[in-house]
């Protein structure tokens, strides 16, 4: 089982990620913001990041960027309410331009995020 | 209505050319003219019965002589001919200018809401998340098969729905993603049509016919697909058990259009169902908007039309009879092949 970031600003979907994913044995840290997830995976260096794209401080395509100039190779699953936000710039599109291994768009099922952590992870 | 209006007319006439006051009847067809004008008579249907009035006149006074009538007419009716054409054009201009208000409002009653939608549509879906990841938490720790498990799985297929709703709303607001690339219409309808064939009530014929064989225009042609379906379930709808639903492709060949859009084809849609009184027609492109009974349909089916068609540059015009059907006509500009052809369907 793996070692998982979540950024995710929404509590209660945040909330929601951690139980699924414990309940899947994975070990969960989870903040709301990206400026948080980069200090803590400092820290931690998890094996899979699942992040949000639309967040307050530093939103997940910052974050990738972030992740990109430190040369850390950390898989990442982006996640996101809309295909296409009203600002282009925060879209699952762009995640997967800068990276992104796998795209989910909400509300995504149980099934669909386990195979894509599978993905990810083999 | 129209006799006692002819009748009125020839009273008047004959007031008028048999000596009497010619300053009261003048002043009697001011009042006959505002009710020409309350029903919209055109100029040249008031001449019409001023004709027929004359021949009644003539027949029924042979001793009227011709220079007798001319003599007290031609002066009072040129006047009143001219101020009649004046006072019709302003009721048209009017009238247009208040149907052009009313479309405007609408318009932007419609674009209003389309952002509403772009706004909410990223929030809801992350309140969709989460209704489903706990419902699909609650579901795997039930035993299969027990009630419990099933009204899970019945709140985690509504949350899918729910989620099928916002794409079609975000559809409307023009967010969606889109990817325009050279298409045939004409190909693209007949592979909707197929498609609508199969779930047709078995007493609704529909047919289709094209003026032209190939129609290309750069559009995603999984939208004009969804034009198509939505605007023949609608018809359907619209027919219930029997009748027919045309669907037309037509080449427009109004010269002024031509000359300043380029060329543009028609995509008709005609049932021969309930048809629509005005009312309805004036919020039947308002999301959410709908006359069929709970259940039956979202009311997005035609927002999602106009916003596609507003994309793609065309315009779409209704014409509707209670009781007769309706024709939903959509104008496009599109492009005729001068090489062999690389459209997609």
């Amino acid at each position: 089982m793996a070692h998982i970031l979540v950024m995710e600003d929404d509590a209660q979907f945040r909330q929601m990620l951690v139980q699924m994913l414990q309940q899947d044995g994975h070990h969960v840290d989870a903040t709301a913001d990206g400026a948080e997830g980069m200090n803590l995976l400092r820290q931690t260096n998890p094996d899979l990041i699942v992040t949000d794209i639309l967040m307050p401080n530093m939103d997940g395509v910052e974050a990738m960027l972030a992740l990109s100039q430190e040369q850390r190779n950390i898989p990442i699953i982006a996640i996101s309410g809309g295909r296409r936000s009203i600002s282009s710039s925060f879209n699952l599109e762009s995640a997967a331009l800068l990276g992104a291994r796998e795209t989910l768009a909400k509300p995504f099922s149980r099934n669909d995020l386990r195979n894509a952590i599978e993905r990810v992870l083999k | 209505m129209a006799t006692l209006i002819n009748d009125a007319y020839y009273a008047l006439l004959k007031q008028a050319v048999s000596g009497g006051d010619i300053e009261e009847a003048l002043t009697e067809s001011a009042e006959l003219g505002r009710k020409f004008l309350r029903q919209e008579t055109p100029p040249e249907e008031v001449t019409e019965i001023h004709h027929h009035a004359l021949q009644r006149l003539a027949a029924e006074n042979p001793d009227l002589r011709l220079v007798q009538v001319a003599d007290r007419l031609t002066a009072p009716l040129m006047e009143i001919i001219m101020a009649y054409s004046l006072a019709f054009r302003q009721q048209l201009e009017a009238k247009y200018t208040n149907l052009m208000n009313a479309r405007l409002a609408q318009t932007s009653r419609l674009e209003a809401l389309g952002t509403l939608a772009a706004g909410i549509g990223h929030d809801f879906n992350t309140i969709l998340g989460i209704i489903n990841g706990y419902s699909e938490m609650l579901s795997d720790r039930l035993p299969d098969g027990s009630v419990e498990k099933q009204n899970a799985e019945q709140i985690i297929e509504a949350s899918f729905r729910a989620r099928d709703l916002i794409v079609r709303m975000l559809a409307f607001a023009r967010q969606r993603e889109t990817d325009p690339f050279m298409v045939d219409i004409v190909a693209i309808v007949k592979s909707a049509l197929k498609m609508i064939q199969v779930s047709l009530p078995p007493g609704i014929t529909v047919r289709f016919d094209t003026e032209l064989t190939q129609v290309l225009m750069m559009a995603d042609p999984s939208q004009i697909h969804q034009v198509v379906i939505n605007l023949c379930m609608n018809a359907v709808d619209a027919t219930q058990e029997w009748g027919v639903i045309d669907i037309r492709i037509r080449r427009l060949t109004e010269t002024g259009k031509e000359n300043s859009q380029g060329k543009r084809f028609c995509l008709e849609v005609e049932d021969s169902g309930c048809g629509m009184p005005p009312e309805v027609l004036e919020h039947v492109f308002d999301p959410f908007f709908t006359t069929k009974p709970p259940g039956k349909g979202s009311g997005l089916g035609l927002s999602v039309v106009y916003g596609i068609v507003s994309e793609l540059q065309g315009d779409i015009d209704i014409q509707s009879r209670v009781g007769k059907g309706t024709t939903f006509s959509l104008s496009f500009p599109y492009e005729e092949q001068t090489g062999p052809s690389t459209a997609c369907c």
